[in-house]
């Protein structure tokens, strides 16, 4: 590689082959490069007369930003052909911070572009991604790394796992568009559980998204959700746990509705196993002083003659479909 | 050997002489043979194919194993029943959609171990040390006990070991048919041949290659005929619309074939599986919908059904064999505590014994 100051202007940003990474420039890496300007020259390399970036993509965006006209760079010879100059790119990354799941994929991509056979994508590379050395993991990568810019931002974005994706790639792609403008914005963990009730309630009933969607329960939130609030996500996906988990919802709901009919007082409190493993009440009480107990004590034992304590242990125990 | 398919054999080096393996061989003539210098090669090869797990299974592996029996770990929170296990052979050629062998076997072909000398010695020592009471060990926690055995002939081989060594039961537990060697020896009083049952629907659309209802319950007869005693698992029990009426039948047919004093054991465990084999289960069986129920999750992260349906199909199940004074015979399998404690106060065992209260020692 030989060291030298290219222009910016001479660098062929729409060439993009050896490109796989997704982080954009920050603002402490602008803050840097107005600073001292740009210190780690990038990576290029000739391809028909133009210069073409290596690796170094977010470097160039922030000192487009910051006005440079001209960086470092170490150019690697013209003679190299692309699946070598793709290793340097894959390599240089891979030292320097784990990739998220859509930028494996687009590595994969490459090297599969670069003609590395399957085999050896799947021994060699996988592995080193922390993937599974399995065809099915090379055929997944292949189907996310094709999917569109904005699926591969939130997958960037939100890191997801391959399952996640998997699922996603499940359903057909109209589906998959309205999909993703329902949990764009959502936590990792929120899009993992609304993705996974979706495809499960889909299995189970072979309907599309659209029927699915039109269930009261879900109907609101979702609306709510797709105009961009937010705070939606929390209903949506309480409807769909009570969808997916109709006997112990409809447990729970009953045994919280006999606890409230108790009305016991505040310094009493019930609780119980809310996946009804055990079947047992636990009971807290808050007591300052001695007397503060008996009174506790008292208003709790003269309840026992209520109906509602009976029912709630037959709540319970209850067994049933 | 009905449905058994294999595509290439693997000789581990080291025990490429072993008697065993060169029976194995001829059985097995015409087919393609490689010796490997461990079953790495073998998962190599298998995780090229777009299925691996579908693929092992076609995959026999003749090897060794370096110790055989360890007790069963059953699961964290559930009441043991004292299991101890064989592992004799790994992974079948069947292919059920619920078994947690694809996740838990890590892409291990169908796997043979030939070294037979020293699973003899490790019987010895377990034999010698095992407690007072009975014991009850066997070969299918890791496989099908009678898949391969027109290959490998263990059951014969097993059954000759346990002969005379009352105390220790081996249970012989698959969803084959009756392999004919079993019929052409004394059967030993200590051998149970168990099957797992499961509705003629749940068989068809969830376990792939194996026996149908008829021809299992045809071989528990056959098996009782000629002597031996038999028992059946109800095992994993899955819900959906119309489960009652399906294993109702079930139960009647096993009791106009087999008389209730045949039966040693019948176990009664619902569908339960670690969080790694749902992706893997639903991308393998894509038309099944048994994944797509209501579960809880376990302390160790398993699914299984919530306890109140759980506790639901046992007591149903438990009526049905009533029916027929056959109650006693039932366990559980894998159950928790306050399952186990509804249970038992409903089939009348009572609490008599309720640290151990399962059929073979109340
Ligand atoms: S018969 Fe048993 S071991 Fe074989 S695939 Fe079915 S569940 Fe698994």
């Amino acid at each position: 590689m030989v060291f030298r100051i290219v222009k910016l202007s001479d660098l062929n940003l729409e060439d993009r082959r050896f490109r796989f990474t997704l982080n954009s420039a920050d603002s402490r890496l602008l803050r840097s490069i107005r600073a001292v300007g740009v210190l780690q020259p990038v990576i290029v390399t000739a391809r028909q007369d133009r210069q073409v970036l290596v690796d170094g993509w977010r470097r160039i965006e922030a000192a487009r930003s910051c006005g440079l006209e001209e960086l470092p760079a170490l150019e690697i010879a013209e003679k190299i052909g692309d699946p070598a100059v793709f290793l340097v790119a894959f390599f240089e990354n891979y030292g320097q911070r784990p990739f998220s799941l859509a930028e494996k994929s687009l590595a994969i991509r490459k090297f599969y572009d670069f003609r590395l056979r399957a085999n050896e994508i799947i021994e060699r590379i996988l592995p080193l991604l922390e993937l599974p050395p399995e065809r099915r993991m090379l055929e997944l990568m292949l189907e996310v790394s094709v999917l569109e810019e904005r699926f591969l931002q939130v997958i960037h974005r939100r890191d997801w796992k391959p399952v996640t994706a998997e699922q996603l790639l499940s359903f057909p792609p109209e589906e998959r568009a309205w999909l993703l403008s329902l949990i764009e914005k959502l936590t990792h963990n929120q899009q993992r559980e609304v993705i996974e009730s979706f495809y499960s309630l889909k299995r189970k009933t072979g309907k599309s998204l659209e029927d699915l969607v039109r269930k009261e329960k879900l109907a609101g939130p979702t609306e709510r959700l797709l105009k961009g609030e937010i705070s939606a996500a929390d209903r949506l996906l309480a409807a769909l746990r009570e969808e997916k988990s109709p006997l112990l919802s409809g447990l729970r709901q009953a045994i919280e509705a006999e606890v409230r009919n108790l009305g016991l007082p505040e310094k009493v409190r019930l609780d119980y196993d809310r996946n009804l493993e055990k079947p047992v009440l636990r009971i807290g009480l808050e007591a300052g002083e001695v007397t503060e107990l008996k009174e506790a004590l008292q208003s709790l034992s003269a309840s026992l003659e209520n109906p509602e304590w009976r029912r709630l242990f037959q709540l319970l125990h209850y067994e049933g479909e | 050997m009905a449905g058994l398919r294999i595509k290439k054999v693997w000789v581990d080096r080291r025990v490429e002489t072993n008697g065993l393996t060169r029976q194995l061989l001829d059985r097995l003539a015409g087919q393609p043979v490689e010796i490997v210098d461990s079953v790495e090669a073998v998962r190599r090869f298998i995780r090229l194919h777009p299925d691996p797990v579908g693929e092992g299974k076609q995959h026999l592996f003749i090897t060794s194993q370096p110790s055989f029996i360890r007790p069963c770990p059953c699961t964290p929170g559930c009441l043991g029943c004292g299991y101890w296990t064989i592992d004799l052979d790994l992974n079948c050629p069947f292919d059920c959609s619920y078994c947690i062998l694809q996740d838990y076997l890590n892409l291990q072909p169908l796997t043979v171990a030939v070294n037979r000398d020293e699973l003899c010695s490790e019987l010895e020592v377990f034999f010698r040390q095992k407690p007072s009471g009975i014991i009850r060990i066997g070969t299918g926690e890791l496989a099908d006990s009678l898949a391969l055995d027109q290959l490998t002939g263990n059951s014969v081989f097993l059954m000759e070991i346990f002969r005379d060594r009352p105390g220790c039961w081996l249970e012989l537990k698959s969803k084959a048919g009756l392999p004919p060697a079993l019929l052409q020896v004394r059967p030993a009083d200590n051998l149970v041949l168990a099957w797992s049952l499961n509705p003629q629907v749940v068989i068809d659309s969830e376990e792939k290659g194996t026996a149908g209802l008829e021809e299992r319950l045809a071989a528990a007869a056959w098996a009782v005929t000629h002597g031996y005693r038999v028992g059946f698992h109800f095992d994993p029990i899955l819900h959906y619309p119309g489960w009652r009426l399906d294993y109702e039948r079930v139960v009647e047919s096993i009791f106009r074939l087999v008389p209730v004093e045949a039966i040693a054991w019948v176990s009664l465990g619902s569908l339960r599986f670690p969080p790694g084999l749902l992706p893997l289960a639903r991308r393998r069986f894509p038309q099944s919908r048994i994944y797509e129920h209501e579960f809880t999750r376990s302390a160790e992260g398993k699914y299984r059904y919530p306890r109140p349906l759980r506790q639901w199909l046992y007591n149903q199940l438990a009526d049905m064999f009533a029916g027929f004074g056959a109650e006693d015979r039932l366990y559980l399998c894998m159950e928790t505590v306050e399952v186990w404690q509804e249970f038992s106060a409903k089939i009348k065992r009572g609490r008599r014994n309720f640290t151990f209260p399962f059929p073979w020692q109340c």
